[in-house]
């Protein structure tokens, strides 16, 4: 059985997955400051049979989705506003796979990113019992009340309204139902002086794995960089103190982060846009939910085939072929500490001068290369000590392979 | 490095590749604009090739036109009598036309058809090329080529190729871009727009080609006034181009514009053009092999080599 599920988790891990993501609402009781999502609104609801046609599209054709596995990823707004609508996609997905014999039947996930406000709720939970062994949920707690509140508030006029009591109550009961879950937290330039009491205290709420990054969009201001690398050495001394690095983890630090990346050798893509598929409420297919409308400031949507004529292949051919070194600039490719620096194919796409997603956003360099100097930092010290502990080769022989959430 | 300005006359230009002008209301450039366009080329040491609309231009644009080193491409239909003569290129929109053509030595002539046209009258194209010394033959739908119609393109150029051998063996070489011009290329050879040539529309705004003006006014890339801006420009680059980069059917146009329109990325071609760019140099392979049974030809050319894919997007995994 651990065997079992040892291979299962490699497959989610390893991207031998297909991601299908459904957008079953464009609304969200909160109204966070860097959600991405500039086009939330209370209408763009999808309808069951927008959700069928695309479920029937799907499973129909197999030998368009030939991954070993499939994510059911559900997505918002806050996906559980609509959680009658999951239920019934759900059971569907369930019978369907079943009956059509799918090579996905017994080899697939629900996944969940919520805001965990109604996690409690009675038909959350009903929906939770009932698929508990294929779920997966990860609820977004940004910190400590006071980063968490900076930019979670709720939606609507009068004065701004804080989410972090509605959402810390239900930690520990997902915590009992998830005990390994992890969470996501985004750091824009206001949230940086409340990085490393934030972590802590996720930790402290019990939550072993804080998955973590800065937004890629142009948010940075002078100096963000030195405050940054400040916070996050502060986290360091913490962690590595504390012997916290047993048991928990942090996302900022990654051993194999600030190396250079070889131009032929190291030329694979980050981002997994064009290996996944998300469908909206109109029924149009897009090749990461950052390509729907509602994610994209300044471009139009980028639609590659909606669920009554299915997915035209030529509009996936520029995501199946990008390379990092076709859509980079020179200093990005030989940049001495490339490893690890992400980024997102829809913020590339959104910011580029041209209708391209061949142009790669750099307004994460600055910050990049701080959380570098902090990585250097935390991994000389951590290994300082355990040499004089005589404990380095015990920790290097268990370390756990993480797999980072960065999007 | 830029090489070529193209500037279209008029709205109405004669269409010389895959996109069909959707203009019908005349609007001629501006004298002002054309000759400013003429010393931008100067300047900048472009060669200029002008794309003619059907109708006779004033005789102060001929005059301005004649003032400096060109090339004329014209439709076959252009009411103006003289430059047929004087014409580099002629176009033909139809069939009917092209078998009632008459044609002269030195001349390139294009042909654009639809795929359910050339799959039905391609036979004529076998008398042509005994009297022609350049015939380009563009599909202007390939990006509705299926399955069977792939198969069907085969058998086509297997028989054109069939002529051709014929025609070389008996001492002609006419050109059939579609045939002959992968036997002759170690390098890609594609149409360039926004790398070596770019296009001056009427309204004196430069576009990529003149397709991208046609389509959508608001797609220039610089105009007279405030230079040349190409943004992006690395995309119209081979080396930018992740599929074409690594593909030898240097024969293939590589059209930016169809290539945006189909996949919506000016470097990534459709699973079509490049199938059928890879049944010319499969073809092209077999009629360098077959004219050389008759004798020494392209000796410096190295033979095409076999290959058993004819899409390389399929052989991503390898690059």
């Amino acid at each position: 059985m651990a065997d079992l599920v040892k291979r299962q988790t490699d497959i989610w891990q390893s991207g031998r997955a297909k991601n299908i993501t459904f957008i079953v609402t464009k609304d969200c009781q909160l109204a966070c400051k860097y959600c991405y999502l500039v086009g939330k609104n209370e209408t763009e609801r999808m309808t069951w049979d927008v959700a069928k046609k695309a479920i029937d599209y799907i499973l129909s054709n197999e030998y368009l989705f030939k991954e070993e596995s499939v994510v059911w990823d559900f997505i918002g707004g806050e996906p559980f506003l609509e959680i009658d609508l999951i239920d019934k996609i759900c059971d569907y997905l369930k019978i369907q796979m079943f009956e059509k014999r799918h090579h996905w039947f017994d080899s697939y996930r629900f996944s969940f990113s919520t805001n965990g406000i109604n996690y409690n709720s009675e038909k959350v939970q009903s929906f939770i019992k009932k698929n508990h062994t294929h779920l997966s949920i990860g609820i977004t707690i940004d910190g400590t009340k006071k980063k968490h509140d900076l930019n979670r508030i709720w939606k609507g006029e009068g004065p701004e309204r804080g989410s972090y009591e509605n959402v810390v109550k239900n930690i520990p009961l997902w915590l009992e139902q998830f005990p390994n879950s992890g969470t996501k937290v985004t750091i824009s330039s206001a949230d940086i002086p409340y990085i490393s009491e934030s972590v802590l205290h996720l930790f402290d709420l019990g939550i072993h794995e804080v998955n973590i990054n800065c937004v890629f969009e142009n948010v940075w201001k002078e100096g963000d960089d030195k405050l940054f690398e400040d916070q996050l050495m502060s986290l360091a001394d913490s962690i590595i103190d504390k012997g916290l690095y047993e048991d928990y983890f942090c996302s900022f630090f990654i051993e194999s982060l600030g190396k250079p990346m070889d131009r032929k050798l190291r030329n694979e893509n980050w981002c997994g846009a064009g290996m996944m598929l998300s469908i909206d409420s109109a029924g149009n297919f897009y090749p990461c939910t950052r390509f729907a409308q509602y994610s994209l400031r300044e471009k139009k949507a980028w639609i590659i085939g909606n669920v009554n004529d299915g997915i035209d292949q030529n509009k996936l051919r520029p995501f199946l072929t990008l390379n990092r070194c076709t859509q980079s600039k020179e200093e990005c490719i030989d940049c001495e500490v490339a490893e690890g620096c992400a980024w997102c194919q829809g913020e590339n796409y959104d910011a580029a001068e041209t209708n391209t997603i061949y142009q790669r956003a750099t307004a994460i360099c600055k910050m990049h290369k701080a959380r570098v100097r902090a990585n250097n930092y935390y991994w000389n010290k951590l290994y300082r000590k355990l040499e004089l502990e005589g404990l380095r080769e015990e920790f290097e022989s268990n370390k756990k392979v993480s797999n980072p959430v960065i999007c | 490095m830029i090489e070529y300005l193209i500037i279209q006359l008029d709205d109405t230009s004669t269409s010389y590749c895959h996109y069909e002008n959707p203009k019908r209301k005349d609007n001629l450039i501006g004298l002002d604009t054309l000759k400013s366009g003429i010393l931008f080329a100067m300047k900048e040491n472009l060669m200029i090739q002008f794309v003619y609309p059907d109708y006779e231009l004033p005789s102060e644009y001929k005059e301005a036109i004649e003032s400096i080193d060109h090339s004329k491409i014209i439709s076959s239909l252009c009411e103006d009598e003289s430059l047929r003569d004087e014409a580099d290129v002629i176009v033909y929109h139809d069939w009917t036309g092209l078998s009632f053509g008459k044609f002269e030595a030195g001349k390139s002539y294009v042909l654009r058809t639809s795929k359910a046209d050339l799959f039905e009258r391609y036979l004529f194209v076998k008398d042509v090329l005994s009297k022609v010394t350049r015939l380009n033959i563009v599909i202007t739908d390939i990006e509705s080529f299926k399955e069977e119609d792939f198969e069907r393109y085969k058998q086509i150029l297997e028989t054109l190729s069939g002529c051709l051998e014929k025609l070389y063996a008996d001492g002609q070489s006419p050109q059939l871009n579609i045939l002959t011009d992968r036997m002759m290329l170690s390098t890609m050879n594609n149409c360039g727009a926004g790398e070596t040539n770019i296009t001056l529309a009427p309204n004196g705004k430069f576009y990529v080609c003149p397709a991208f003006y046609l389509y959508d006014e608001s797609n220039s890339i610089g105009s007279l006034a405030d230079g040349l801006d190409i943004k992006n420009k690395q995309l119209y680059k081979l080396d930018h181009a992740p599929i074409c980069s690594h593909c030898d059917a240097y024969q293939c146009k590589r059209c930016v514009w169809v290539n945006q329109k189909t996949t919506l990325e000016v470097n990534t071609p459709s699973h079509e053009q490049c199938v059928v760019a890879h049944l010319e140099r499969n073809a092209s392979r077999e009629l360098l092999q077959n004219i050389r049974k008759h004798g020494s030809f392209l000796p410096e050319q190295e033979e095409i080599k076999q290959i058993d894919y004819l899409d390389p997007f399929d052989k991503r995994e390898m690059w």
